[in-house]
């Protein structure tokens, strides 16, 4: 939510109110709206909430999802959470994987979207070939990138005809660079979308300012630097958020391609959960990874929402 | 014109840079296509697209994307109309419950949602697919319809009363035709969300006649015991409507997606 738009939904809200001495505005705000917003409550906030309760619960039992028998055993899974090494392992791969993900898009995307806008030939094709990563679901991508990257795979080949064949290995199979193949694969799929924002965002900026920087002797990189950067902020921060949120949601890619291996490599917290739940049936451990895997989210929102609020009013 | 380039020179090379830049995104689709027709050549096509059933996968995508986009769609109008023009007591207490409901990573609905799906009997049918992947797309659209109905301007729904209008006639002739823009952008984020789920119906729909295009590349290792050409042939066939939808609608597609991040 942008600034203009909070401060509109709390003009609305104080003036909807009728405050003393100040007459309502018409009539617009005497129709009753809780009926127009209960469908949407009962279903994304029921059923949500409904399973974050549930999930609650189940996170204090001893429990493999199937007998009747379920032992009450308090916090006792969070306790074993807290010293899980592959607990920990999971945290430190989204925190790479996030810093890494979004340092190389925002990269990519500002780079394309400058050399988009300094009308280059094929521009038009350039962008749908890298937007249309951002369409294709990464379930149906998953076999094609376990297959390049294979031992025998295209990238190895491509490697040894650019004369870079030592570098060939099984890149999927060992625990060093699986992680990192994990992250081609997502920087693959998302720098369209940043792309795509950052020409927008460029497209706002106002081009005398451009202009005037040049005749005053300002080159490329200064303008890249000074004026574009700092112009495209609000839609960083905003990827920023979105990135975060993403890495913690992380399953499809690392579950799809090295199914969190080799010997949990590309462990995620979504893929931890998955495989402790369904595969392991210890419910109330994969429930008790659930609800901090939620409260991680929460507060990360929470924290970066207020950080980029912050420095918008410092600016 | 952000990139100033002046010398025939500087722009070949900017040209270059582009092209390098570019080819490792086209790589993969390649290898992907070329894959695909390695060994029996269209023959593995005809492979996949004679497997019985094969359609059932496309036509169950479809009944879902159809059924969480009609659902989000309508709660979504309803409540944007109801948050941004209506009269609600503690409105932002509401609000902001739906929007806590943003950062969920779908992970963990799967046990409470199991269990109650079966409990209810709902378990391998739709309906357990549908509800959860709708509930989780409402909040960011109805965030995003609020946004835009909330740049409507005020007078024209008072006008409305004043003619007779109740609030219900007020949604049908104003909010419904006007909110055609921001409509778009919500049914193209939830119909790729909806079509590109994977989680879900991994979990919910075990039946093979229930199951998804995003589960088909796991059932052809099973079907074709990890005969790599026709897995691939059956992710280009899957991949296939995803791209030429993306094709025709293409400033629609970036549009929607990208509401994802203009918050």
């Amino acid at each position: 939510m942008t600034s203009t738009e909070r401060v509109r939904s709390t003009t609305t809200f104080a003036s909807g109110g009728g405050q003393n001495g100040r007459p309502r505005r018409g009539l617009r705000l005497t129709a009753p709206g809780l009926p127009w917003i209960l469908p949407a409550l009962i279903l994304s906030v029921g059923l949500i909430y409904y399973c974050i309760g549930y999930t609650g619960f189940l996170s204090t039992l001893n429990w493999d999802g199937a007998s009747p028998e379920r032992e009450s055993v308090g916090l006792r899974n969070y306790s074993s959470i807290a010293v899980d090494p592959v607990f920990w392992k999971a945290i430190t791969h989204t925190v790479v994987f996030f810093i890494v993900t979004f340092a190389v898009q925002t990269i990519l995307g500002l780079v394309f979207a400058t050399l988009m806008h300094s009308k280059i030939k094929l521009g038009v094709i350039y962008k749908v070939i890298v937007f249309v990563p951002v369409v294709l679901a990464p379930a149906i991508m998953a076999p094609v990138f376990r297959q390049l990257f294979a031992a025998n795979g295209q990238f190895n080949w491509v490697l040894e005809h650019l004369g870079l064949g030592a570098l060939a290995q099984p890149w999927i199979g060992q625990e060093s660079t699986a992680l990192p193949v994990i992250m081609v694969i997502t920087i693959w799929q998302w720098t369209g979308l940043t792309f795509v924002l950052y020409y927008a965002a460029m497209s706002q900026i106002d081009q005398s300012l451009i202009e005037a920087a040049r005749i005053d002797g300002a080159g490329n990189l200064r303008v890249l630097a000074s004026i574009i950067w700092p112009g495209v902020r609000g839609t960083t921060v905003a990827l920023g958020i979105l990135g975060a949120i993403g890495a913690l949601k992380t399953f499809d890619v690392p579950w799809l391609v090295t199914i969190a291996g080799p010997n949990n490599a590309t462990q995620f917290l979504g893929t931890y959960i998955y495989q402790m739940t369904i595969q392991r049936a210890h419910v109330g451990y994969g429930a008790a990874l659930s609800i901090i895997l939620l409260v991680v989210a929460l507060v990360m929102a929470i924290v970066l929402q207020a950080a980029a609020r912050e420095r918008k009013e410092v600016r | 014109m952000l990139f100033e380039v002046r010398s025939r020179w500087s722009k070949v090379a900017l040209q270059i840079i582009a092209t390098l830049l570019v080819l490792p995104f086209l790589f993969p689709l390649i290898v992907m296509v070329q894959g695909s027709f390695a060994g029996a050549g269209w023959g593995n096509y005809a492979d996949v697209l004679g497997v019985p059933g094969f359609f059932r996968f496309f036509l169950n995508s479809a009944i879902i994307a159809a059924g969480v986009i009609v659902l989000v769609y309508a709660v979504t109008m309803l409540a944007a109309y109801g948050f941004s023009k209506l009269h609600i007591r503690f409105r932002e207490v509401y609000f902001w419950m739906l929007l806590a409901c943003l950062t969920l990573p779908e992970v963990v609905l799967l046990t409470p949602l199991f269990t109650t799906t079966q409990a209810v009997g709902l378990f391998d049918t739709y309906w357990a697919v549908i509800l959860p992947l709708a509930a989780l797309q409402v909040p960011f659209a109805v965030l995003l319809t609020r946004n835009f109905i909330n740049g409507l301007p005020d007078e024209m729904f008072e006008a409305a009363r004043v003619d007779g209008a109740n609030s219900f006639r007020g949604f049908v002739y104003l909010v419904l035709p006007l909110t055609r823009p921001i409509a778009a952008a919500v049914l193209i984020f939830t119909l790729i969300g909806a079509w590109n789920a994977y989680l879900m119906p991994l979990v919910f729909l075990q039946s093979q006649d229930m199951q998804t295009i995003t589960l088909v590349p796991q059932f052809f290792i099973g079907e074709f015991s990890n005969d790599q050409t026709k897995i691939l042939a059956s992710a280009v066939l899957t991949a296939i409507p995803e791209v030429v939808a993306y094709l025709c609608l293409q400033r629609l597609f970036e549009r929607g997606l990208s509401a994802g991040a203009i918050k």
